[in-house]
């Protein structure tokens, strides 16, 4: 009996042990799933925002976000709506949502310009005003290696037919490299010739002007000399002058003094004879010889220009 | 009784100082006194306006406005408004000899003597035509029409410059007939200047009724007169006149007449007589 009961000991400890293990092993396998649940954001706090474009062409479900480089969120769905344009929702990180902006622009990028496409979200300068959950966003898309070429292509070939023109000038026997540089050589030579005339023709004025100011030099020496006699004359002659002058002066002091009563006087003799001759006038038998002064009359004339004749048009 | 003869030569030598006694005594008590001489000032101002108008009749206006300058202040020392006023009016006629109409139109105004009035209006009505502003002459020759009538002194005058103001209006027929009126009234009158200006309205109303003959004759009248009279801008005038009254028949002569005009107007740098003259000449050279 005894075996079976120590049978019966074991038999539970091994039931014991099993039912930890498997507990244990429960446990384990929650937190695995737990931390794979957490790595994979179910817990995580998200927001929504949204595009409408054109085309769904490289951009699908799940796609990364990024903002600045790093994935803020993914692509969550694209819809094809009744107009024909394409709605595509995103969600993002809310802890992220602080750096969206309401004027952000989410463009379309290829990695590389050949890679994968990602949506990187670019904030606007409005820093202050923060974009809302589930607002719409304005879309666009980054230039692709195609679109790159077709820039460069539309600026090369302008570019390659100057070039073709040019090199087609350049190489004309008549109005090319050749004859320019034929036609530069004849200049220089004559360019030549006419420096070396022009600085023979330059020293022969430099030394006329030599010889002209040799005898200006004569000349103001004459001139020195004229001047000096005239210096030495100028003191006899301002003497004279100024005796002139005094005498003057007294003649004009002395007809100051004059003058007045001489002409006072002739006044009064004028007056005298008038007065005398108005008397005469006025006595027989001469007053009846001499008009009468009476009151003098315009002679009548209504039109003294002949105005009348300029009135015939 | 016998009476004393008279006749006797014995009588009267004997009887001679008596006679002569009772002659002076006789000639004394039947003559008035003598008036008193003017005064010194009456006698200056009036040998100075005196001389100012012989400067006007010589065409001398500046010397004529100085010397009625000098009459207007010795007659304004005097008191004496009726001569003041004479000489405002004199100096007016100065200034529009001169061409300072708008003045000449001021100084008018201020004559305010009743005996001067008809003349004062007269006088405005001219220079109101001189600066072409009819309606204003118009106005001033009808209110002198109904006051001014033919025995008035100015009827004369005042048809000559209603038939200017009709001429300047183109009413041509009410022209000749002022015109008319006023030879009528001046022939009389030794008014050789407004007779003159009488014929040459006369020629330019009949010019302006296309009449070249009568105008022509009217023309020459006034030529004849002014001629006599001896001024210059109205003979030239009167030859530019001429010539427009011959452009229409014959040119040649038209021509000789401008070129008689233009000669006397070189003569007495008459400048606006010598650019018509000129202008006229050219117009009509072929």
């Amino acid at each position: 009996m005894s075996i079976l009961i120590e049978q019966d000991a074991d038999a539970a400890a091994l039931r014991r042990g099993t039912r930890q293990f498997l507990l244990a092993g429960a446990m384990v396998a929650i937190l695995i799933v737990a931390a794979i649940l957490v790595r994979q954001g179910l817990f995580r706090q998200t927001a929504s925002l949204g595009f409408i474009t054109d085309t769904a062409q490289d951009i699908n479900k799940g796609q990364s976000v990024k903002i600045a480089g790093f994935r803020v969120g993914s692509v969550d769905s694209v819809v094809l709506r009744p107009d024909g344009t394409v709605q595509v929702g995103l969600e993002i990180d809310a802890s992220h949502m602080r750096f969206v902006t309401r004027d952000a622009v989410i463009e379309l990028r290829k990695e590389g310009l050949i890679g994968s496409a990602t949506l990187e979200i670019i904030p606007g300068t409005d820093k202050t005003r923060l974009a809302a959950d589930e607002a719409t966003l304005t879309f666009s898309r980054a230039d692709g290696l195609s679109a790159l070429a077709s820039n460069l292509r539309d600026k090369i070939v302008p570019i390659l037919a100057d070039i073709k023109t040019i090199t087609g000038t350049l190489a004309d026997p008549q109005l090319g490299l050749s004859s320019t540089l034929a036609k530069a050589h004849e200049a220089t030579t004559s360019l030549n010739a006419l420096l070396l005339t022009g600085k023979q023709q330059a020293s022969d004025v430099g030394s006329a002007a030599t010889r002209v100011l040799g005898k200006a030099n004569a000349d103001l020496g004459q001139v020195g000399r004229t001047l000096d006699t005239v210096n030495g004359a100028l003191p006899v002659l301002l003497d004279k002058t100024q005796r002139i002058m005094g005498h003057v002066e007294t003649i004009t002091a002395e007809a100051e003094t004059a003058v007045p009563p001489a002409v006072r006087d002739g006044s009064a003799v004028v007056t005298d004879v008038r007065e005398i001759i108005s008397g005469a006038k006025t006595a027989w038998p001469i007053r009846s010889l001499v008009a009468p002064p009476g009151t003098a009359k315009l002679v009548t004339d209504s039109d003294p220009h002949a105005e009348g004749a300029r009135a015939v048009p | 009784m016998q009476y004393p003869n008279f006749l006797d030569v014995g009588f009267l030598s004997r009887g001679r100082p008596a006679l002569l006694l009772c002659t002076l005594l006789l000639g004394a008590c039947t003559s008035t006194p003598a008036p008193a001489p003017p005064s010194h000032l009456h006698v200056l101002a009036m040998e100075a306006q005196a001389d100012a108008v012989r400067h006007y009749a010589r065409g001398d206006y500046a010397g004529a406005m100085r010397g009625f300058t000098q009459t207007l202040r010795l007659q304004q020392s005097l008191d004496n408004t009726a001569e003041v006023a004479r000489n405002q009016l004199n100096l007016a006629r100065c200034e529009l000899a001169l061409g300072k109409t708008e003045a000449a139109l001021q100084r008018t105004s201020l004559v305010s003597e009743p005996r001067l009035q008809t003349e004062s209006k007269l006088f405005q009505a001219q220079v109101n035509l001189t600066l072409g502003r009819i309606k204003p002459a118009q106005t001033l020759l009808s209110q002198l029409d109904a006051v001014c009538k033919d025995d008035c002194t100015y009827r004369g005058s005042l048809h000559l410059l209603q038939a200017r103001a009709a001429l300047l209006d183109k009413q041509a027929p009410e022209a000749l007939a002022h015109a008319e009126n006023a030879l009528r009234l001046l022939l009389d009158k030794h008014e050789e200047h407004e007779t003159a200006n009488a014929w040459r309205l006369m020629a330019a109303a009949q010019l302006a009724l296309s009449d070249p003959i009568k105008a022509l004759g009217a023309a020459q009248a006034a030529l004849t007169i002014d001629r006599q009279l001896g001024l210059p801008e109205k003979i030239a005038r009167d030859w530019l006149l001429i010539g427009d009254i011959q452009r229409s028949d014959n040119a040649s002569q038209a021509l000789e007449s401008y070129a008689r005009a233009l000669a006397v107007a070189q003569a007495t740098s008459l400048t606006e007589v010598i650019k018509t003259a000129t202008q006229a000449i050219k117009e009509n050279t072929p």
